[in-house]
């Protein structure tokens, strides 16, 4: 192999300076002479009829230019797997995120006072919030003419899990939840929309997959696809949040129909309020062990799915597929369920179905443990997976694990060590928990720490593809002077490319700053997929760099220039396959990242306010591609996965309203929430099909967080927590012995057991 | 009213309910400094007024009469393309930017910090912009960065110009051809 004089190096980040001097310019920057403003009615109420909507109020105010309907929409339906949302409201609203009516007008003061003129008037229908109640025979439906509420169910059977319990020595039960949550990107949703010189519909908006935005704009409006264009500039975090539609179809039929350039920016509220969210999961979990081993694996899984179906239906049979963790264990038998709602649909996000599992499969793992009197290192390092390990659908895992490693690596950095024999070698007889002296405050010290995983790329037998083309100027010898990569894969600030120049820099010899990555426009960029699913360096990296290898193949003497374009597919490289309906066997993943976090708190017994004061990763990146933007990665995941354990929240009134509707109500980390002390360690087990070994970073570095925290909690007090947010009364609740913070029924999740060691 | 932006004089006719931001923005075309929550709840709108770091969306455009503002754009010596604020340098080279929405604010509350308290401790960065929201760093590279260009302002180690890359979106005119 080559020296490698670009990958593996921390290069600066190909848009570092126009951030830093503001010239970067994101959807809300953009504007046009003569343009247009549109604000959009939102439904009034969350499940409700509508009966009549009047516009001639706003039709009658000056500088009203048009008011649309879903009269106005040539194809009313869109949605990235199911065709079942409405681009403007027609007949029902099923949340409050639901547009009715577009105002577009000659100022935004004008749109904003026509959009309040509007009078739609609602028949409330019965408001459905609670997804176990939607399972109900007799529930409301949500979706009129369905048999039930169900969106989808999925399972898992392998092995005799029943008959595993049954001889188990040791039994733990528990029931754990997660919340709503909020992607909580920075930059609010903003889109300018206008007819180019093609005369295409053109829509500058902030898109993680802009192939798929422009399918489903081209659908609603009725036109072909060629004659739609999306250009995606800088786009302020994304998270999954940006994985569905927004306001993309709304501009473009404001532009459409008023044939003019038509801008529209959402507020934070309206950004809260008006994307999809990560789904809540109520997890029950009943596992058991014999003589040290775990043997059986019983989970159930409920999750809520909003009021649309988004990518539910690959949200949650993902999440099944991990549910047991990256762990042997011979019985599993999951069972996962998805149910319709009123509230906001639940979508992608960071995870994708990964994160909410791993908070359950955790605390068990460390619950196992306690109750055996084993270390969490050791009892996790004998379950977990190796190379050749089966999955519980029955499939080998991918190849480059090393999930063991980064346990190590993280135990070792937050301060366990391998028990010492009395010669003062390893013993191989567990691990030693570090030593925390206790504090002068009188809080309470813990630590803790947790193993999770992610499939990288698109699971279920998808064809997960990526097209990238390469232009390489040569000077008389055939040798590069210089590049450019085309390729949609959208920046969402992970640093796809970065890195994608840096695989083209590498492949072609060239130093970074002599290649240039094409701005994201579909009218000229091949499609790459979507900035999701950890896959842009696995997937879109092998594509740049089979586009770079063909290019410099193609070189002829006396040529100057060389282009070549290449798809990658992995249904060609690394096949999987959907799940048996009945067994759920099958091949269902590419690739797994695997991390393992730790986490030491102070927990102040009388506040129940905990304070993460130190964290360690370390995960399988398979190859460091940019040592810099993995760190990168790592500290915004602890940041997600911190505000996961202990802050956020997106909630609800009882009457369906949001409650959390912006940042003073919806809370994230801050500076003074993370550790002051954050280290990260990278393990690099290569994937043989990843380019150069990678397999991708931006999801697993978020998922341990939560569990390690609230296994430090549990470490710190002695009572688990086992539903999320652990806030400041969550805990003192638990600690005080007043049971479960939150409202409802009382459950018990205390261990049943059954000649358990002590 | 007048007001003088990145030091040079500005006279304009503002209502009476548009923000500082809004003026900065629409008005005077700087799209820099962003908009994230118009309520003062996430930093992202932060400017320099008077020596201060002050969240633009909750600033009345009249409370700016008089005042000199600095915004990002005119953080680099000599403006754009000028050179370059051992900030900016710092968190290119630290990786304290990612989808870079909150890094004008962040550059921002870090200059009026330093300009300020030329060596303060991580705590104190930390304090300091703790206003300024970030989903995407977990604040970690931006507390090294702000750390690092004190160390530099110190050391009297000025930025370097840097070639910016225009990798940046061609958006077509209203209308042509349509």
């Amino acid at each position: 192999m080559k020296e490698m004089q670009s990958v593996g190096r921390s290069v600066r980040r190909v848009d570092a300076a126009l951030k830093v001097t503001g010239r970067a310019r994101y959807p809300a920057d953009y504007s046009m002479a003569g343009m247009l403003q549109a604000k959009v009615v939102w439904a009034g109420e969350p499940h409700a009829r509508i009966l009549d909507l009047d516009l001639s109020a706003a039709l009658a105010l000056t500088g009203v230019v048009a008011v649309l309907t879903s009269r106005d929409v040539p194809r009313n339906e869109y949605g990235i797997i199911d065709l079942d949302q409405r681009v403007l409201a027609a007949e029902v609203v099923r949340w409050t995120g639901e547009a009715v009516a577009v105002v577009v007008a000659e100022t935004e003061e004008v749109a904003e006072r026509a959009r309040d003129l509007v009078k739609v008037t609602y028949q409330p229908l019965p408001l459905l919030l609670d997804p176990i109640k939607a399972l109900d025979p007799g529930a409301p439906l949500i979706h009129s003419g369905r048999a039930s509420n169900l969106l989808g169910s999925w399972k898992v059977r392998r092995g005799d899990a029943e008959a595993a319990l049954a001889e188990a020595d040791l039994v733990i039960e528990a029931e754990y939840r997660v919340p709503l949550v909020e992607h909580a990107y920075l930059q609010p949703e903003a889109a300018l929309g206008y007819l180019d010189e093609a005369g295409r519909v053109t829509v500058v908006a902030a898109a993680q997959w802009p192939r798929d935005d422009v399918r489903q704009i081209a659908h609603a409006l009725n036109l072909p696809e060629d004659r739609v264009r999306e250009i995606v500039p800088s786009i302020g975090g994304a998270f999954g949040g940006r994985e569905d539609i927004s306001l993309q179809i709304l501009v473009a039929l404001a532009a459409w129909k008023t044939r003019g350039p038509v801008k529209m920016v959402w507020t934070r509220e309206e950004s809260m309020r008006c994307h999809g969210k990560r789904h809540p999961f109520t997890m029950r979990y009943r596992w058991g062990a014999k003589d040290g081993w775990i043997t059986a694996a019983k989970v159930e899984l409920i999750a809520d799915a909003g009021a649309y179906s988004s990518t539910s239906k690959a949200v949650v049979p993902g999440a099944l597929s991990v549910a047991a963790g990256p762990y042997n264990i011979p019985n599993v038998w999951i069972d996962a369920r998805v149910v319709h709602t009123n509230n906001p649909p639940t979508m992608a996000m960071r995870g994708f179905g990964t994160a909410q599992p791993a908070v359950a499969y955790e605390r068990q793992m460390d619950k196992f443990a306690r109750a055996l009197g084993e270390d969490p290192v050791s009892f996790r390092l004998k379950h977990l997976w190796d190379e050749g390990s089966i999955q519980p659908t029955g499939a080998t895992v991918p190849p480059g694990v090393g999930v063991k490693e980064t346990l190590r690596q993280a135990a070792l950095a937050i301060g366990w060590r391998p028990a010492l024999a009395s010669g003062g070698q390893p013993s191989g007889k567990g691990w030693v928990r570090p030593e925390l002296p206790p504090l002068p405050d009188g809080r309470r010290r813990g630590v803790g720490l947790a193993t999770a995983f992610k499939n990288v790329g698109y699971s279920f037998g998808f064809h997960d593809r990526s097209t990238a083309r390469v232009t390489v100027d040569l000077n008389e010898r055939g040798e590069p002077l210089r590049a450019e990569v085309f390729s949609a894969a959208a920046e969402v600030g992970m640093g796809v490319h970065t890195v994608l120049v840096q695989i083209a820099a590498q492949e072609l010899g060239l130093p970074v700053e002599r290649v240039k990555f094409h701005p994201v426009d579909t009218s000229e960029t091949p499609d790459a997929g979507s900035s999701s699913a950890s896959r842009h360096t696995f997937i879109s990296g092998n594509a740049v760099l089979a586009a770079c290898r063909q290019a410099l193949a193609k070189r002829s003497p006396g040529e100057r220039r060389v282009e070549a374009e290449s798809t990658y597919d992995s249904q060609d490289a690394r096949p999987t396959t959907g799940l048996d309906p009945e067994t759920g066997a099958g091949n269902p993943h590419i690739a797994f990242g695997y991390a393992t976090q730790a986490a030491e708190v102070a927990v102040d017994p009388v506040t129940g306010v905990v304070e993460v004061l130190r964290m360690v990763s370390s995960q399988d990146v398979g190859r460091a591609m940019n040592p810099l933007m993995i760190e990168g990665q790592v500290g915004g995941g602890i940041g997600m996965g911190l505000g996961y354990a202990l802050m956020e929240e997106f909630k609800l009134r009882d009457d369906g309203r949001v409650r959390t509707r912006n940042f003073s109500e919806y809370l994230i980390p801050t500076t003074m929430d993370m550790p002051s002390e954050l280290e990260s360690i990278n393990v690099e087990v290569p994937d043989p099909a990843g380019p150069y070994g990678a397999k991708g970073v931006g999801e697993h570095v978020m998922l341990p967080a939560a569990p390690a925290i609230l296994n430090a909690i549990r470490d710190a007090l002695g009572v688990d927590i086992d539903e999320l947010p652990a806030g400041p009364e969550r805990v003192w609740r638990a600690l005080s012995g007043a049971g479960r913070a939150s409202s409802g029924p009382e459950r018990t999740p205390a261990a049943a057991r059954k000649g358990a060691p002590e | 009213m007048e007001l003088v932006v990145n030091g040079e004089r500005r006279r304009l006719r503002v209502g009476v309910n548009e923000s500082l931001l809004q003026v900065l923005r629409d008005r005077l075309g700087l799209t820099g400094t962003k908009e994230g929550c118009a309520a003062g709840d996430c930093g992202a709108c932060t400017v320099i007024m008077d020596g201060r770091a002050v969240l633009s969306c909750l600033v009345m455009a009249f409370q700016a009469d008089g005042r000199h503002i600095t915004t990002v754009e005119g953080l680099a010596e000599g403006g754009q393309g000028g050179k370059l604020h051992p900030l900016q340098e710092a968190f290119m080279e630290h990786g304290a930017v990612q989808c870079g929405y909150c890094t004008p604010g962040m550059l921002m509350s870090a200059k009026a910090l330093l300009d300020a308290d030329p060596k303060p401790d991580r705590e104190t960065i930390r304090e300091a912009l703790a206003g300024n929201l970030c989903r995407c760093t977990g604040y970690h590279k931006i507390v090294d960065a702000v750390e690092d260009a004190a160390r530099r302002m110190a050391e009297g180690a000025g930025g370097a110009t840097v070639a910016i890359r225009a990798d940046e979106a061609r958006v077509g005119k209203a209308g042509e051809g349509s």
